[in-house]
């Protein structure tokens, strides 16, 4: 924090020393607490301009006319003190520190500093230490719960993509991800998962291109969190913003030690939670019901002679992928897939039939990152700079996943004389990321551990004949052959196959930097001009060998048994600004400063996606070339997208206790019709100090802000005019077709309108405070391309119609509850609850499908509901009003009766509130522990896993004893099987079988309805595949409450003090344990984290083969000289 | 301080962009395309949806008792909510089939040919895409009943499109057949080779446009205020397909993707999903039909085909599956064929119309092109049609309606929907139930329910259509399903 205030002040101070002087003042400012030096006080020569800042050690020195005799010693946060000179030419100044971090300076938008206490608007802070103490692969993943009014969305999948949301969701379907900016440069965020991806189909989550930040060059991060924050930035920023400052080097005084060195390594290791991975049931193996044989053992098949005896043998129906086959039993010898294969041991044997002794558990590593950084930093009177250089590599629970990341960044700053300081920050990111894994149903490891299994299964056979056979004989040998005497793969590759033949591989290389000059012109008028560039390459390689299971492959989606696909996608924005900035006091008690600014933004993504058609001629040749038929036309993608926006501020401030912003841009985007591509966007914000007027000894400070703004947002690319989409020509005769959506030559800008109001409080000498803040936001008039009836010959239409508000408030606490000399205690909360109300769609419509799943689920925003509804088939309920009255059964086969339609609403996606609590413990000033708990509460989440699941007898419920105290899988036995009946009185006491709880309709003597109802006593089998789950239960039954209470940090950290480090080499040293994702104390969904998904986006609340959830420990080292 | 601002100016200037309305120009597709492109891309789609059996997309096939399924056998039991196979039929067909043929239209109405015989074959062009339009229609009608149609395809107007009754559709239907059919002059030529149906030959189109209105009339013979004698009558005058080389099919190619759907479902996919119902195999083996063969192989091991309990788990290994020669890459897709306009010919006769012949005559001819179609001779032909159970005088039976049905329903094999329809209209036969049929008595569906995206999209218009019909359930019958 300091820090930042030291740059900020030397920038402002930068061309101020050239004034003639007569008389010389030093000395050194220290903290009134500890003594410790404080650089980049103001040091300012009252009645004049003359100025300097203290340096790093908190020394001074200052020149000035004889005739002046004040000096002004300000930092922000340690109040300002006044000073006589006389005939003093050293003073000594002690400061009192306060709680810097809630009234400092802030970076606000386009980089611009601002005091946070005149600000008109809500912004939090979280420091570097908080972010990297307990490090994430994504920086992104470490807000989580420690800023109100950010939703943060983490998702188990191997170099995974964060979901990261402000305030709620804005838009019904664009782009609701906060802007991220790091020294002033917005930073792409996008992720390039495939729509399909995102609503289940086979692909990968090939992650958030933010994740390329190195967490280690992170000084802090601020939040600006609602449009009046944003507003400078135009219409981008409207889903918020995260404006990142990295850290750089320290101008230092003449003569001085001027080079620092900072290394730290750390290493994690992630180990599975087995609460977020399948329970799985451990007594039957094989089968979807007892159908096979028709002898004793009716779950296996026996209709192969496989010893050559003329007797049929048992064996394991291999194609079934589920498990409510025959009961386990030692002394049952059965053939099952090992015994036909030649490399086995078991190649011709039966072999007992018993639960696998390795499970799907044992598939999985522990992972491990090794992160190693080092920094260099030094500076001179003129200037400073910084490198540093950091590599990760990254291991993935997954067999041969792996993620190295290398981040190379300069910074330097200089001054030229005359006011003029030139800065640039110039980073290098290459991240190669090797095996991820499948997301969503299809191909995917994971949806066959949680829906498509045999529990029979060793995953020890399956890792031996995969890793065991040399190279070059290696096959594809799978737990799901065809058959014992045809090994084809049926449905499931084998594992191991999967994951190192069937591998994918992604790498991006990105530059990211910017040029920056300030000009200093006079006292109150400088001018800022920046050039940034984001620039990066990324190519994703996806293989299918030749030996695997067909699946829908490349650019036709037609099955192919083997194939190559590579998508490149280069990007680059470009960003011009030049901005005016006009500070200075108009009288005694008001200041204004005031800012003119101009942007250029260019935006250029090039795309290309090629693949193989048909399959590989040579096997392992991974080439585009080497396709079996004539490939396909490349699809090429050219998207170019310019916005010109000027922009201007005012703040006036009063008395230091009253101030008033005011801003308007004007944005001219390429991508709107010429009529309505430029838009305007004002804000208005204010703020009162009152504990100005209201003076208390209880309260230290005191503020009420309150704010109105609007934003708009312009069009997606190419949603004006429309064009034909061209499929690969039938043979030579050329094809176009209409595409799925209908543009719309009448798009206007969306826009956002924002109130906001806000109250900061501290009390008790700074030690107990908050910031609460209320808000409201409508965004209408929304750009969206509308699911219509494809009875209109589209899928799709753009419309600007459509309006979304989010209500919510917003509660920051900050206390420190005990202060000993040798213990503190802090503590700190963040609360949100943001209420989201989708108020219209278009035209009569009431409801608009935002993605469709499996399942018959589909994701929604529906009028009058929040933001993603979740609907499907339900219950069908006595009272139809009334979800949690009786669910009504079939009287005629016992099993629950489903929804008529579709489209009942089954839950939303939306949760309750987010909180995150982190407690900090310091003793003895060199020992901190600290630790956060992160909680949300509701939302819902549909699982597929179960959906499947719970139909193939996977989990441990489905073994369970039923309500007479027999297993449910045993058969049901009636008293007279001559009746059919199969209610209680003709139930045997050992009967199997299950009741759905429920009532059944009441039938008078003619078979009609009375319309009242009765318990359910129909005792249905629970022995095979039509029990529960996907062929017989509503969609209903498998949606969940998404709440969760985790221990999402903690760590221990030792700072080794200054008297053992003495004044030699070493200036610093720190060692922490570290843990993150420790636990999760509480959560509703079974199997599986609430927070897993498929891909960051508006579409959540769905899983499918979700990865398990890893906790994460490690130990950091980090080292200064 | 000038100098900035003189700066600042010429750069405030200078953004302007003049470029700006280029930059957000698609540079990778076209605004321009002729309709003939549309036309063909339309046939592709339409064809291979006829084809496919993918569980997604094309479910026919099982409804109709040809095959059932192996281990997923959900369709088979009519779920057609997993899958959302009707929102997927309504999307293939309005998005894929009439937009593009709509597209197709509107674009040839407006241009202005410059060879001579563009100029001739306009005409003949935008009647066959009308042609093709009422085969599209027909089939969403007899799908799922009252659908979109007046509002349909205009989403300029209305993005919820209201319902039209059923026979109302049929009516509007035969109007603009009989206008395609008269547009149509054989002297002229049409698409040519971006016709991939015919080539462009207008004679075949003609054929192919009377046999739809012979079907049409068939289908809708119980419906007498839709005049279907008059129809057929007039359908045949005018001349129906008379040839197995008349047939209206689309030829596939060897490569990706251009391949039969149903060589991706069965061959590419490498899955085995599929085997022969036990209804289908011991109908064959009662009447000692030669085809059985034909349509289907032997498991392993076994020496006589084998079919699967439908519905059920079934062991892919232990019964029949469809042979090779339906599972080549360029097998064809078939839109209308000789051997059902004769059958629908020998029903017009035992309906009293006037088609010529006798009903035994196109019966006997139907089944011949049948067998000669999979590969029979005339010899196994002849044979089959002397045994008493297939004799058209002596074949079991309580009325022509079960005779007819039963070997239309055999000679429509690889061909779902049509012989689901004559399951539907002839009920020619009852078949046992699959074991966790979703249909609410268990037995075989009429119709396709509304789509799930229509009850969101368009709830009011469906809430209208569903009350229409008497409900918006698989049980509900067609209009022309009364008997």
């Amino acid at each position: 924090m300091r820090k930042i205030m030291f740059l900020l002040a030397l920038f402002l101070f930068t061309g101020m020393q050239l004034v003639q002087a007569q008389k010389t003042v030093t000395g050194k400012i220290t903290d009134a607490k500890d003594g410790s030096g404080i650089p980049g006080v103001t040091v300012l020569v009252k009645g004049t301009t003359i100025g300097t800042i203290s340096s790093m050690d908190g020394t001074y020195e200052i020149s000035f006319d004889e005739k002046y005799n004040v000096l002004v010693y300000s930092f922000v946060g340690m109040g300002t003190q006044e000073i006589e000179v006389g005939s003093q030419s050293t003073i000594d100044v002690k400061m009192e520190s306060g709680i810097t971090e809630i009234e400092g300076a802030v970076i606000t938008a386009l980089g611009i500093s601002r005091e946070k206490k005149s600000l008109g608007y809500s912004t939090q802070e979280v420091s570097g230490d908080d972010l990297n103490t307990v490090k994430n692969e994504n920086f992104v993943n470490s807000i989580s719960g420690k800023v109100s009014g950010v939703q943060v969305k983490t998702n188990s999948n191997f170099g995974g993509s964060t979901n990261i949301i402000i305030r709620g969701t804005t838009s019904l379907t664009g782009d609701n991800q906060a802007l991220f900016v790091i020294d002033g440069v917005p930073v792409n965020n996008s992720n390039t998962n495939a729509s399909s991806q995102r609503q289940g189909g086979s692909g990968y989550d090939y992650g958030s291109a933010v994740s390329d930040i190195n967490p280690d060059d992170i000084e802090s991060i601020n939040v600006l969190k609602g449009a009046a924050a944003t507003a400078l930035y135009g219409s981008r920023a409207a889903n918020g913003v995260i404006i990142i400052t990295t850290k750089k080097g320290n101008k230092v005084r003449k003569g001085e030690d001027a080079i620092g060195i900072t290394l730290s390594s750390s290493v994690t290791m992630g180990i599975i939670d087995k609460s977020t991975f399948p329970e799985y049931q451990t007594g039957y193996g094989a089968g979807y019901g007892p159908y096979y044989s028709g002898g004793d053992h009716p779950g296996l098949f026996e209709h192969i002679d496989f010893d050559g005896d003329g007797n049929p043998d048992l064996s394991v129906p291999t194609t079934e992928d589920a498990s409510y086959g025959e009961q386990f039993d030692e002394n049952l010898m059965v053939y099952q897939w090992t015994s036909s294969v030649p490399e086995h041991e078991d190649y011709g044997k039966a072999t007992p039939w018993v639960n696998g002794a390795k499970g799907p558990i044992d598939f999985f590593n522990n992972a491990y990152t090794f992160r190693n950084s080092v920094a260099v930093d030094g500076g001179s009177e003129k200037g400073s700079y910084r490198v540093s250089y950091t590599n990760t590599t990254q291991t993935g629970i997954m067999p041969n996943s792996k993620l190295t990341r290398n981040n190379l960044s300069v910074s330097g700053s200089h001054e030229f004389g005359k006011g003029l300081t030139v800065s640039s920050n110039v980073n290098y990111m290459n991240t190669l990321t090797t095996g991820r894994n499948s997301t969503g149903y299809s191909n995917n490891i994971l949806s066959s551990y949680r829906q498509w299994w045999q529990t029979n299964i060793d995953i020890a056979d399956m890792e031996s004949l995969y890793m065991d056979l040399p190279e070059g004989q290696k096959r594809n040998v799978t737990w799901n052959p065809h058959s014992l005497s045809d090994g084809t793969p049926e449905y499931w590759d084998n594992f191991y196959w999967s994951r190192y033949e069937n591998y994918t591989t992604d790498v991006r290389d990105r530059i990211l930097g910017n040029v920056q000059a300030d000009w200093k012109i006079t006292d109150y008028l400088s001018i800022l001009g920046r050039a940034s560039v984001d620039y990066y390459s990324s190519i994703q390689e996806e293989r299918l060998a030749v030996g695997s299971t067909s699946r829908r492959w490349g650019i036709s989606r037609l099955d192919a048994g083997s194939g190559y696909s590579r998508y490149n996608y280069n990007f680059r924005e470009t960003n011009f600004d030049i901005m005016a900035n006009f500070t200075k006091n108009l009288t005694k008690d008001l200041s204004l400063n005031a800012i003119v600014g101009w942007n250029v933004r260019r935006t250029n993504i090039n795309t290309i996606y090629a693949s193989t058609n048909g399959g590989l001629v040579v096997p392992q040749l991974y080439a585009v070339s080497n396709s079996i038929n004539p490939v396909n036309a490349p699809v090429e993608g050219s998207r170019i997208y310019g916005v010109d926006g000027i922009y201007a501020s005012a703040s006036l401030g009063y008395k230091n206790f009253l101030y008033v912003d005011a801003t308007i841009r004007r944005d001219h985007a390429s991508t709107l019709p010429e009529e309505s591509s430029s838009y305007f966007y004002p804000s208005v914000a204010a703020s009162y100090i009152f504990s100005q007027h209201l003076k208390a000894d209880w309260l230290s400070f005191g503020k009420v802000r309150v704010n109105y703004a609007e934003v708009g947002n312009s069009a997606p690319f190419a949603s004006i005019y429309d064009v034909y989409s061209k499929p690969s020509p039938f043979g030579s005769t050329p094809m176009f077709s209409v595409p799925s959506v209908k543009n719309n030559i009448n798009l206007m800008p969306e826009r956002t309108k924002s109130i906001e109001a806000g109250i900061e409080m501290m009390f008790l000498q700074k030690r107990v405070g908050f910031d609460f803040a209320v808000y409201k936001t409508n965004t209408i008039d929304q750009i969206l391309p509308v699911s219509v009836s494809t009875a209109t010959g589209y899928s799709y239409k753009y419309v600007n119609s459509g309006e979304i508000e989010n209500k919510g408030i917003e509660l920051a606490v900050f206390a420190t509850p005990m202060r000993r000399d040798n213990f503190s205690w802090d503590v700190r909360l963040n609360f949100s609850k943001n209420t989201n109300e989708v108020l219209s769609l278009y035209d009569d419509v009431d409801n608009l499908v935002l993605g469709s799943y499996q399942g018959g689920i589909t994701i929604n925003a529906t009028v009058g509901e929040a933001y993603g509804t979740i609907k499907g088939t339900d219950y069908v309920y006595v009272d139809p009003e009334d979800r949690n009255s009786d669910k009504i059964i079939n009287g005629n086969n016992g099993r629950y009766l489903r929804s008529a339609k579709s489209d009942e609403t089954i839950g939303n996606i939306t949760p309750d509130f987010n909180m995150g609590l982190t407690n900090t413990f310091t003793f003895f000033k060199n020992f901190r522990f600290s630790f956060l708990l992160d909680w949300q509460k509701g939302g819902s989440v549909f699982s597929l896993d179960h959906w499947y699941g719970d139909a193939t007898g996977l989990y441990k419920f489905s073994e369970e004893n039923n309500d007479l105290g027999n297993p449910r899988r045993d058969p049901i036995v009636l008293i007279d099987p001559s009746t059919g009946d199969h209610s209680a009185a003709n139930i045997d006491p050992s009967s199997g079988g299950i009741i759905n709880s429920g009532v059944i309709p009441v039938l008078d003597a003619a078979g009609n309805p009375t319309g009242e109802y009765e318990e359910n006593a129909m005792r249905i089998r629970a022995n095979w595949y039509g029990t529960d789950g996907y062929g017989v239960s509503p969609n209903a039954r498998f949606v969940y409450d998404a709440s969760y209470l985790k221990l999402r940090e903690m760590s221990l950290t030792y700072v080794l003090p200054k008297e053992i480090l003495g004044e030699g080499f070493f200036k610093g040293a720190s060692f922490s344990l570290v843990g993150s994702n420790i636990w999760i104390i509480f959560k509703n969904l079974p199997d599986a984290d609430p927070e897993a998904g498929l891909s960051s986006g508006n579409l959540q609340g769905f899983q499918s083969g979700v990865m398990p959830t890893t906790r994460n420990f490690g130990f950091n080292v980090n080292l200064q000289f | 301080m000038k100098k900035i601002l003189f700066i600042l100016l010429v750069f405030v200037v200078a953004s302007c962009s003049k470029d700006f309305e280029e930059m957000n120009t698609n540079t990778k597709s076209p605004v321009a395309v002729s309709g003939e492109t549309l036309f063909t891309n339309a046939q592709k789609n339409l064809a291979d949806q006829l084809a496919s059996v993918n569980v997604n997309t094309n479910i026919w096939k099982l409804w109709a008792r040809y095959i059932t399924e192996t281990t997923y056998v959900d369709e088979a039991n009519y779920d057609i909510v997993n899958r959302t196979q009707p929102g997927n039929a309504f999307r293939t067909y309005y998005r894929n089939v009439l937009r593009d043929l709509q597209e197709s239209a509107v674009i040839m109405e407006e241009a202005t040919f410059a060879a001579p015989e563009d100029i001739a074959a306009k005409a003949n062009r935008l009647a066959i895409v009308e042609i093709l339009n009422v085969y599209a229609y027909q089939r969403l009608v007899d799908m799922f009943g009252d659908i979109p149609y007046t509002e349909a395809l205009k989403v300029d107007e209305t993005t919820t499109p209201k319902y039209d009754d059923a026979e109302g559709i049929y009516s509007d239907l035969f109007s603009r057949l009989n206008t395609a059919i008269a547009e149509l002059d054989d002297a002229n030529g049409s698409f040519g080779s971006q016709d991939i149906y015919y080539g462009g030959d207008v004679a075949m189109w003609k054929k192919f446009a009377n046999s739809l209105k012979l079907k049409m009339a068939i289908t809708v013979a119980d419906v007498s205020s839709l005049n279907p004698k008059a129809a057929a009558e007039a359908a045949v005058t005018d001349g129906v397909i008379t040839d197995a080389s008349e047939n209206g099919t689309l030829v596939y190619l060897g490569a990706s993707p251009n391949t039969n759907p149903l060589y991706l479902d069965l061959v590419a996919s490498g899955r085995h999903d599929f085997v022969a119902t036990a209804d289908i195999i011991d109908t064959m083996k009662f009447y000692v039909d030669p085809r059985m063969d034909l349509y289907y192989d032997l498991a392993p091991g076994a020496t006589t085909q084998l079919g699967g309990a439908y519905g059920y788990s079934n062991a892919y290994d232990l019964y029949s599956h469809l042979t090779a020669t339906i599972e080549e890459p360029t097998f064809e897709s078939m839109l209308i064929s000789v051997e059902e306009v004769e059958f629908y010919l020998a029903e017009a006769i035992e309906r009293g119309w006037a088609v010529g012949g006798t009903a035994e005559d196109h019966y006997n001819a139907g089944i011949t092109a049948s067998i000669m179609y999979w590969g029979g001779d005339a010899a196994a032909a002849t044979a089959y049609l002397a045994d008493a159970n297939v004799a058209y005088t002596t074949a079991p039976g309580a009325n022509w309606k079960e005779k007819i049905g039963i070997q239309s329903w055999l000679a429509s094999f690889n061909r779902g929907f049509i012989g689901y329809t004559t399951m539907r209209r002839l009920d020619f036969h009852t078949f046992p139930q699959p074991p966790q049929a979703r249909t609410d008595d268990g037995s075989t569906p009429v119709r396709y329910t509304y789509p799930i995206d229509e009850q969101t999209l368009n709830g009011a218009n469906l809430d209208a259509a569903a009350a229409a019909i008497g409900g918006d359930n698989m049980l509900t019958k067609l209009f022309w399903d009364a008997n």
